[in-house]
């Protein structure tokens, strides 16, 4: 991927740099606001990564003028302090996500690949299967290798996201905001005890395990 | 004198008596113009009778008779001087030594046989035949009680001043002496002794009520900074703990580790990274809390279905320690704030109640309404908290004994309180049938089922 990251913070943009580049992701870095929507304007990326509060003009006015210049290109705000107002702020400015620093880089890696492979929003998918685990929007019934499966409603919204993002590490915290809608860490284990409560009911019988963990990073759906 | 100069009290002090001084000056000034005004009128009325009594005594009798009247009055003692004179100007009758007037009221001046020239007030009526009749009256007696007024008012002035300056001085001294109790204690306390109170006399005047009113600002502000130093060492004490298990992973890193051993390690590390940093986010979240400027974005919440929602995502975890959840939030209940903040503030509460219980306990989460109020509460059937102790595990950092062995930071109750103070939702905790920790929230008019 094209990455754009308007970030002036030095230890930030070093760590962030290195991590993407070892993923294979072409990065291009600017430290001032007015020159990242310049080149923001006339180049294609497929992601930026923008900080709130740049030298030159500050990251939710550099993504209101791309709006404003229907540039439609994911963007990724980065913001210092978890406030509440600062993220419905960058949200309502057309982000379509947004990162809390200090973040673990397995938190931004995570959250690039949701966003750089996110299905055009006409697109309207009914039904999910990874790894002979189906799953019917519709009906909400849920199949492993044909046999049915009873899941809790959390239960099924966990496993619809992570099948959504089928071969892709989905963090803690990205369910927490999901399926929870939960925008802050409650400091328990309830992503934890409903992933193993799913798995259980996922490896019934023996099966190899669906859902692949992470320590620190999250969990993964096996891909076909 | 720089220390009166600069007295706001001198000052109100010596401008209160100097206007009482010039009021005592204006009632002087207006009482002698009154005073003179009426014996000048008075003396005007007695000239002007005898002059009417000698007139018709001139009238009927004639010159000689006026002559003659006028020599009988010379011998009265009315302090009237009478003088007739000719058309030629000479003086004809009468003792009054002055030379001849014009017609009309006049000042005069006449030669006193005691005195010497004196001032007087005549009233000169032409005569027929050219003669003019002078009768006068001395102003000297008008000049003294003008005189004596003036006296008695100048003294009342001098004396007023000289009452006022004193006065100023010993009030002007005693507010400054109270004030400067108080002044002393805050310079006490700036030099650093926090235990400074002013002292409180027994009148409760104003300045004892001023006083009273700094001593319990002055225990407050003390509460606080106390508060804040236990907060600092509470948070340094939790902050060691992590860290220091943390430098340890990081030293046993250095040793050469087999690879699965070495993942071990690592993930322990960063379970102790995560603690510290799940103290500092709990810490800034209790601090956004408490600026109150949240309250901008509260919305409808409908904390039936909030507490149903979350019974049924901790129903789970409950399991798991061999304790139950239930959940009784029927309808609906609409309270006004900020959702996430109340479900943060009841999952702390049932973690507290999953924590510290025994396996086996039974935990009810639940809603009630009463009037004008929509109450969240947790319930379970373990031992609870003494109720002398309510008020304090409210405060930060503050573990009960009997806790201080299971994981926590002693933050859990001090957001409850904070989202509970920012929603204006009272706390009540009750040890009946186990414990119960219940949050009161006010339920939104017409929203409520």
């Amino acid at each position: 991927m094209r990455i754009l990251i308007a970030e002036d913070d030095a230890e930030t943009v070093r760590f962030v740099e290195r991590g993407l580049s070892e993923l294979g992701h072409h990065v291009s870095v600017l430290g001032d606001g007015g020159d990242a929507l310049r080149l923001a304007l006339i180049e294609n990326f497929d992601l930026l990564i923008l900080d709130r509060m740049l030298p030159g003009m500050d990251g939710l006015s550099i993504l209101r003028r791309l709006r404003a210049a229907d540039v439609a290109t994911p963007v990724l705000l980065l913001t210092a302090m978890g406030r509440i107002e600062n993220r419905v702020e960058g949200l309502d400015a057309g982000a379509d996500d947004y990162l809390v620093k200090p973040f673990a880089f397995s938190e931004l890696a995570a959250r690039i690949n949701a966003l750089g492979r996110r299905p055009p929003p006409q697109e309207i998918v009914t039904r999910l299967a990874s790894d002979g685990i189906e799953m019917n929007l519709l009906s909400r019934q849920v199949r492993r290798n044909g046999k049915v499966i009873s899941l809790q409603p959390r239960e099924f919204q966990l496993l619809e996201e992570l099948l959504r993002n089928a071969g892709k590490f989905v963090t803690r915290t990205m369910l927490l905001q999901r399926v929870w809608d939960f925008h802050f860490d409650p400091q328990t284990k309830i992503v934890e005890t409903h992933i193993s409560r799913l798995r259980t009911k996922l490896n019934e019988g023996g099966l190899p395990d669906a859902i692949e963990t992470l320590r620190g990073v999250g969990y993964r759906m096996r891909a076909e | 004198m720089r220390v009166i100069v600069r007295s706001a009290a001198y000052r109100l002090a010596f401008a209160i008596s100097l206007v009482f001084a010039l009021a005592t000056l204006l009632l002087g000034a207006a009482i002698l113009y009154a005073a003179h005004a009426a014996l000048a009128r008075q003396m005007d009325d007695s000239i002007e009778l005898a002059s009417n009594v000698l007139i018709t005594e001139y009238h009927d009798e004639g010159l000689r008779g006026l002559a003659e009247a006028i020599g009988q009055r010379g011998g009265r003692p009315d302090a009237l001087g009478y003088a007739l004179f000719d058309a030629a100007g000479r003086r004809v009758g009468g003792t009054l030594n002055t030379g001849m007037p014009a017609p009309g009221w006049r000042n005069i001046s006449f030669l006193d046989p005691v005195e010497g020239p004196d001032p007087a007030r005549a009233l000169v009526t032409r005569l027929a035949g050219g003669y003019r009749l002078v009768i006068a009256a001395d102003l000297e007696p008008l000049e003294q009680i003008d005189r004596t007024i003036l006296t008695l008012f100048g003294a009342a002035f001098a004396i007023l001043l000289l009452i006022g300056l004193v006065g100023a001085l010993v009030s002007g001294a005693y507010l400054r002496r109270r004030l400067a109790r108080i002044e002393a204690t805050a310079d006490g306390i700036v030099a650093g002794d926090l235990s400074r109170r002013a002292s409180i006399g027994p009148r409760n005047d104003e300045f004892d009520r001023v006083a009273a009113s700094l001593n319990v600002m002055l225990d407050r502000i003390a509460n606080l900074i106390a508060n804040l130093r236990q907060v600092t060492s509470d948070l340094a004490h939790d902050l060691r703990t992590p860290l220091a298990r943390l430098r340890n992973k990081l030293e046993t890193l250095q040793e050469p580790l087999e690879p699965v051993n070495r993942r071990a390690v690592i993930d322990e590390a960063l379970d102790q990274a995560d603690e510290v940093l799940q103290l500092f986010d709990a810490i800034l979240r209790i601090s956004e809390l408490d600026e109150g400027s949240l309250r901008r974005r509260f919305a409808p919440v409908d904390l039936c279905k909030l507490v149903r929602d979350l019974g049924e995502t901790h129903a789970p975890l409950a399991e798991d320690v061999g304790k139950t959840l239930h959940v009784k939030a029927e309808g609906t209940c609409f309270v006004e704030g900020d959702r996430e903040l109340i479900a943060q503030a009841m999952i702390n509460l049932i973690e507290n109640a999953l924590r510290h219980s025994p396996a086996g306990t039974g935990i009810v989460l639940g809603t009630r309404k009463a009037p004008g109020k929509a109450i969240a509460f947790v319930h379970d059937t373990g031992p609870g908290i003494p109720d002398v102790e309510h008020e304090r595990v409210l405060e930060r950092f503050v573990r009960l004994e009997e806790a201080r062995s299971s994981p926590g930071h002693g933050l859990g109750l001090s957001l409850v309180r904070a989202t509970a103070d920012v929603h204006g939702a009272p706390i009540s905790m009750s040890n009946i049938d186990g414990f119960e920790v219940a949050l009161h929230f006010s339920a939104m008019e017409g929203l409520s089922a």
